[in-house]
């Protein structure tokens, strides 16, 4: 299948020495909607900088359309949408100029899909941005990165403190654009109720590295959360060397182990290792799951 | 079409599509032969990934739940009077597994559990009799 997006060992480290992406590789088939998932800090916002050739990998390589976007930027980004939290736009312009100038910059621009999303989000177009609210901003920022019919759209956290109306809103044109132009999505987010909602598969980064890269249907299907009693020889260590374990987090009375097996194959798993029988396995939601995962290894 | 999301369930969202138009079905909500919402509009409505519904649609289809029509939209499927007192009972029995497990952890002998079973359903009889 074809690749739109590739990262290959991925290192990223800034200034002082601080890694951020130590060997980050996955990659995006054509039509895929993809969720990156990862703490604060995990390095979400500094892969998909790179993705979009604003920042630089220290080695390994990032191929998009399979070019390098710093050596071919304006081919990448002209088949590129973007949308960032803090994107900054031109306080002093109306949304009417915002608009035109990304209509200039894209051959593929299409107008009536501006026009449309610009009634749904109810735009005025004589608004001057500076007088925009956060979410209006960040609608008027998804038109310009929407438009333009992309065949990649990188959506850096584009919900974060937006209300559950405009969070749908986002959902809904991302749909909309993978539905009628058959793009591609890679975004991030801690809204895990979207994920699940829109994402196909998911890749979440934790210590630098990809943790986990499954589709949400494996993901949702083929793991479970044990909440195994506290006892005589049942430690961290003992549950971690269990094969399929992915990660245990200690509590008051009980440690809650990450297992990629099925409740029952787990529950046979923890009985015949530990000698613990009738443990309580579940299948979990993203949110639950995502905590198990990276919340309890720091 | 009558199908409600929650991403906040454990179930992976393709079942909970199947579940509902399984039930549906049983319930004599969808008839055979009504026709079912494409992918894209259903996955517009529900703000779901399409390739989710896809999913939930060919795994029906490949039950026989639902048929495709070449260039046409889905529709439920003919079911003998057979098939459908089956899958109402397939529904049930979905419905109940939960309940034998409660049942279990609380230690409810098995004739207690049923003549409180027996119990709800009467109540809830009468209650239906004496609204009309």
């Amino acid at each position: 299948m074809k690749k739109l997006l590739e990262f290959d060992g991925v290192h990223r480290a800034y200034d002082r020495g601080v890694d951020v992406l130590h060997g980050v590789t996955f990659s995006l088939n054509a039509k895929e909607i993809v969720g990156l998932l990862g703490v604060n800090g995990a390095g979400k916002t500094t892969l998909i900088r790179i993705a979009m050739g604003m920042l630089e990998a220290q080695s390994g390589s990032v191929r998009v359309f399979g070019m390098d976007p710093r050596e071919c930027p304006v081919d990448v980004k002209r088949r590129v949408g973007y949308v960032s939290e803090d994107q900054i736009l031109p306080p002093f312009l109306r949304v009417r100029d915002i608009i035109d100038i990304h209509r200039g910059l894209f051959p593929t621009w299409d107008e009536e899909m501006a026009r449309d999303l610009a009634s749904t989000f109810s735009l005025s177009p004589e608004a001057k941005i500076s007088k925009l609210s956060k979410g209006q901003a960040r609608r008027v920022a998804l038109v310009c990165a929407a438009a333009h019919r992309p065949e990649l759209l990188l959506l850096d956290e584009p919900a974060g403190g937006l209300d559950p109306a405009a969070r749908r809103e986002f959902l809904e044109t991302s749909i909309r654009l993978l539905n009628e132009a058959g793009t591609t999505i890679l975004f991030s987010s801690h809204y895990m109720q979207d994920v699940e909602r829109v994402a196909e598969r998911v890749v979440m980064l934790h210590d630098g590295e990809v943790l986990i890269d499954r589709s949400l249907d494996d993901l949702r299907e083929g793991h479970c959360v044990a909440l195994v009693p506290a006892g005589d020889g049942v430690t961290k260590q003992r549950l971690l060397g269990i094969e399929g374990c992915l990660g245990v987090r200690e509590r008051t009375d009980a440690l809650h182990a990450v297992f990629a097996l099925s409740p029952e194959r787990s529950a046979a798993a923890i009985a015949t290792e530990l000698d613990v029988s009738n443990v309580n396995c579940r299948q979990v939601a993203l949110e639950e799951m995502f905590i198990e995962l990276v919340g309890g290894q720091s | 079409m009558l199908i409600v999301v929650d991403p906040q369930s454990g179930v992976p969202i393709y079942r909970q599509l199947m579940d509902q138009i399984r039930f549906h079905i049983a319930s004599g909500l969808l008839r055979p032969g009504d026709e079912l919402p494409s992918t894209r509009s259903l996955s517009a409505e529900l703000g779901v990934n399409p390739m989710t519904i896809s999913k939930a649609y060919s795994f029906l289809e490949r039950d026989a739940v639902i048929e495709r029509r070449p260039g046409r939209p889905l529709i439920v499927a003919e079911l003998a009077a057979g098939e459908m007192r089956e899958e109402k009972m397939d529904q049930l029995r979905e419905t109940l597994a939960p309940s034998v497990t409660v049942i279990r952890q609380l230690g409810v002998p098995r004739e207690e559990a049923l003549a409180v079973f027996g119990e709800m359903l009467r109540d809830e009889e009468n209650d239906t009799e004496e609204e009309r």
